[in-house]
């Protein structure tokens, strides 16, 4: 099985900034680029560009309260991103697993062949 | 230089002449992961490999960069039609052998995925643990993976 890697969305997680924004919107259940803003070292400019990274790849979703939009991790986005870094290790474990198990058969058939060959011609 | 890389390490009760074979000849490649394999296994050697059956296979570049029988195998894949095989359009797999009592040591490394999009998310995965609110989302992950599996 090939595994894709989407690397939009871990470009998206990739930056500090935008995991630590992650982070808080998880801890808090949700948060505005204000809110944020005063929990960051960042502009509340630069926050909201940061969402905008993170709502385009499907990682929060917004919805309007009053004149600020309400920012929310999406769950199943977060873990597809989190489960495609596990899939990659997994993946390669699966495949040495049966390299291992082919290689040992080949051994083995050659080693009961060499031993068969032996016996003949003692 | 490559960043984000994964390392596997294993023992196997094969020699290393056994075990070059079936991590580098097509015939035995495609006996532990895609279900095609057509490439010369020796450096330079370019090709492709496919996945899923027969009617609908998707295929995928690979190009072989260094074959010393019974020590070193290394490729490239998923580079674009039409372009070489080149750090930072390909994953770079090296599989090197040494002779380890009757059987041999057997390392994997899997490197080139995008610099950043690899070692921040793998950053992100190990801080994964020591954030409270990452923990709540991590049990969905089995889950979750079954499922993608199902689907793929």
């Amino acid at each position: 099985m090939s595994t894709q890697v989407d690397d939009d969305l871990w470009s998206a997680i990739g930056d500090p900034t935008r995991r630590r924004m992650l982070d808080l919107l998880l801890s808090e259940g949700g948060g505005t680029a204000t809110s944020l803003s005063e929990r960051l070292p960042v502009t509340r400019q630069a926050v909201a560009k940061h969402l905008v990274v993170l709502d385009r790849v499907g990682l929060v979703h917004a919805t309007a309260i009053g004149r600020e939009r309400q920012f929310r991790v999406d769950p199943e986005q977060l873990a597809r991103a989190v489960a495609q870094l596990a899939d990659v290790g997994a993946a390669w474990d699966a495949r040495l697993h049966r390299i291992r198990r082919i290689a040992e058969q080949i051994q083995r058939r050659a080693d009961e062949n060499g031993q068969q060959s032996t016996e003949k011609e003692q | 230089m490559e960043h984000g890389t994964i390392e596997r390490e294993l023992h196997i009760d094969a020699s290393p002449e056994v075990v070059f074979g079936v991590v580098s000849n097509p015939e035995h490649v495609r006996e532990w992961w895609p279900d095609e394999a057509e490439y010369p296994p020796v450096p330079g050697g370019e090709g492709r490999i496919g996945f899923g059956d027969a009617a609908e296979r998707t295929w995928v570049r690979f190009t072989v960069v260094d074959a010393v029988p019974h020590r070193l195998f290394s490729f490239r894949w998923t580079h674009a039609d039409g372009e070489a095989a080149a750090p930072g359009n390909s994953m770079l797999v090296v599989f090197e052998l040494e002779p380890a009592g009757s059987g041999t040591r057997l390392r994997m490394t899997e490197s080139g995925f995008r610099e950043r999009g690899w070692d921040e998310a793998k950053v992100a995965f190990e801080h994964a643990d020591h954030v409270t609110g990452w923990d709540f989302y991590l049990p969905r992950l089995p889950g979750y993976a079954a499922q993608v599996a199902a689907n793929a």
